[in-house]
């Protein structure tokens, strides 16, 4: 340990001490925060099983009720101290009920109750998450810099500015009602490939070709979406299900298929570019025709995988809401059209937008190359 | 003709175009893949299915479809397999115990209107669901990380066969690191628009940070995501320890020999 810890430079040092002090003061923020709820907060002290019964729906489903009578310590505002009983009714299966365990924190709603009674009564109303979220971070960020060093690093950092870009843009799309959302994420858009692709790789002509060919990719992979969605009046894609909805679901639903593919076109695309500039730069004199020749063999073999990757992220979401169709007798094949018809939809555009990266990429290195040849 | 079916045309002919046989064969593995996932699902249905085993089982299927059908059983594929389902397992183990205590299993409050038609009270652990829809959206990113990994490391020793285990292992991870940024903003991307729809949402109902960050539906989608980085990440020691352990032993030098003669 003392040895790893002089091995390390000055600068090193300091970041880890950084980054460990961040998590422990986090840690005891999130641990010992009820103040700063305006809600009040109980822990559960003590929970018992008052009642259980079998329950069978109208579909067949088997099932189990439970009741179960918890005590309560407030945690904050002017009952600080105080218990309060509290009752929660839950079923095995748990889809928007679980059972609570001592050591829980609930948000509660505290029942008007004489003054003279000891102990106070109200219902639950949420569960307290800040802790694991918090603490799922962490980790994140901990296996990120142990596996990834410097580039994990960056990885966090790309996360981390995205998020706040996408969420900055959220909130003048909001505010400002007159400019569409399309607009707003095309102008997002070029801000996240530039800033992830100039992270993750550096400011050289590998990054300035892989930013072009991502930006086409995307775009081309949306005007064939939004044709097709024109020429068919767009049959087949169900909006009923479209979760969360408060905006006019098409734009939103378009803007989401935009952003999504964008990950896996960059991907793509710097793969194509280090490798067409990787085959350069070891042999100069290499020939165009067998750069366009590797950059092909290369091409076909990510572009399995990463239309895989957008598949599952996208189709895995529905799996809770397609069971609930399935255990209440809905026929396959409604159940399907109404649960995925978007989400393959937007896992087909993205792998469009994948495959025609694999030219793009291709020519657009190519087209560096040259003009870098020129040049020397 | 539907939208589906001319985005689906459209793909198949542009993998055709750039990809031929095997640009094909990656479509076809989509719809195997599609089918596995749809056959899951509706094994889950049947009650005292454990969702755990079954989304172990059907990893087990999709890592094949994915590393045996599109490339074949070889000495690249074989430790990316290996190392797929052992990360699988780990993740698993850490989801299913973070579902468990931060209780972001099933359905929001947000969606309980929309909900009001269906019996709820249907004998599926949701729980372990919720494990599993995190484990099923990964795979995909697991299985492409373990074999970006090991297929160089194969090259590496072609060209260095005396290269010992250990430096072997050094190049695996500097391998997965190079494409560790690229991996993990390929999964965060497609979060960002999947959830699109719920962050407009959080911003509509002007929810406080605090109500955001405990409410159910947010939390649940900010565990997936970073679930998901922790899964990219684990594979990358994971997948170079075993493949420098699978070239070095009796058996993968085996495989290897007789790779090398055809």
């Amino acid at each position: 340990m003392l040895s790893f810890i002089k091995k390390m430079s000055h600068r090193q040092l300091v970041f880890y001490i950084f980054i460990a002090l961040c998590f422990v003061s986090s840690v005891l923020f999130v641990h010992y925060n009820y103040s700063f709820y305006e809600r009040p907060i109980a822990k559960v002290i003590e929970t018992k099983l008052k009642d259980s019964s079998e329950t069978t729906d109208m579909h067949g489903n088997k099932d189990r009720l439970y009741s179960q009578q918890i005590v309560a310590e407030i945690k904050n505002g002017e009952e600080k101290g105080q218990l309060i009983e509290l009752k929660n009714e839950y079923t095995a299966s748990g889809i928007f009920d679980q059972k609570y365990y001592p050591g829980t924190e609930l948000f509660v709603y505290i029942n008007d109750s004489p003054q003279d009674t000891t102990t106070l009564t109200g219902s639950i109303q949420d569960v307290k998450r800040d802790k694991y979220v918090i603490i799922v971070a962490w980790i994140f960020i901990f296996i990120l810099l142990i596996v990834g060093s410097k580039q994990g690093l960056l990885s966090i950092i790309s996360l981390a500015v995205n998020a706040l870009i996408l969420s900055y843009a959220l909130d003048i799309y909001l505010k400002t009602s007159g400019t569409s959302l399309l607009w707003i994420c095309a102008v997002s858009v070029i801000l996240f490939t530039v800033i992830s692709l100039l992270l993750v790789n550096g400011r050289n002509e590998k990054t300035y070709a892989a930013i072009i060919a991502t930006l086409l990719g995307t775009f081309l992979s949306l005007l064939i979406t939004y044709f097709v969605m024109q020429l068919t009046a767009e049959k087949g894609l169900r909006y009923e299900e479209m979760q969360f909805i408060t905006r006019p679901y098409k734009v939103v639903f378009m803007a989401g298929l935009f952003i999504g593919s964008l990950g896996a076109v960059m991907d793509v695309a710097i793969t194509m570019s280090s490798s067409i500039f990787g085959l350069y730069e070891k042999n100069n004199n290499i020939s165009v025709k067998a750069l366009k020749a590797s950059g092909l063999e290369i091409g076909k073999d990510i572009m399995g995988t990463m239309t895989n990757i957008l598949f599952f992220a996208y189709i895995s979401g529905s799996i809770p809401m397609l069971l609930l169709y399935f255990k209440n007798n809905s026929p396959l094949m409604f159940t399907l059209s109404m649960n995925l018809s978007l989400e393959l939809a937007r896992a087909m555009a993205g792998g469009i937008g994948i495959v025609l990266t694999i030219p793009l990429g291709l020519y657009i290195s190519i087209f560096f190359i040259n003009r870098k040849g020129v040049k020397s | 003709m539907n939208v589906l079916m001319w985005l689906g045309t459209i793909l198949l002919i542009l993998m055709i175009l750039i990809g031929g046989k095997n640009g094909a064969r990656s479509f076809f593995a989509l719809f195997f893949n599609f089918i596995v996932l749809l056959i899951t699902i509706l094994i889950l249905t049947i009650p005292k299915a454990d969702p755990i085993i079954f989304t172990l089982i059907a990893s087990t299927f999709i890592s094949c479809i994915n590393l045996f059908y599109i490339n074949e059983v070889n000495s690249k594929t074989i430790p990316a397999f290996v190392s797929s389902i052992m990360t699988i397992v780990i993740l698993l183990l850490f989801i299913v115990m973070m579902t468990e205590k931060a209780m972001i299993q099933g359905f929001g409050i947000e969606e309980l209107e929309e909900l009001g038609m269906f019996s709820l009270e249907i004998g599926v652990d949701f729980v372990k669901i919720a494990a599993s829809v995190i484990i099923m959206s990964t795979i995909g990113a697991i299985t492409d990380t373990a074999m970006a990994i090991s297929s160089p490391m194969r090259e590496a020793l072609h060209h260095h066969p005396d290269i010992s285990r250990k430096d072997l292992f050094t190049f695996g991870i500097s391998i997965g690191r190079d494409i560790l940024g690229t991996s993990a903003n390929t999964l965060f991307f497609a979060f960002f628009g999947s959830y699109l729809a719920l962050l407009i949402l959080f911003k509509d109902l002007t929810y406080s940070f605090g109500e955001i960050i405990n409410s159910k539906i947010f939390s649940s989608e900010i565990i997936t995501i970073l679930c998901a980085g922790i899964g990219v990440a684990l594979i990358i020691p994971i997948t170079a320890w075993i493949t420098a352990y699978f070239f070095k032993s009796k058996r993968g030098e085996k495989i290897l020999k007789s790779e090398n003669r055809t």
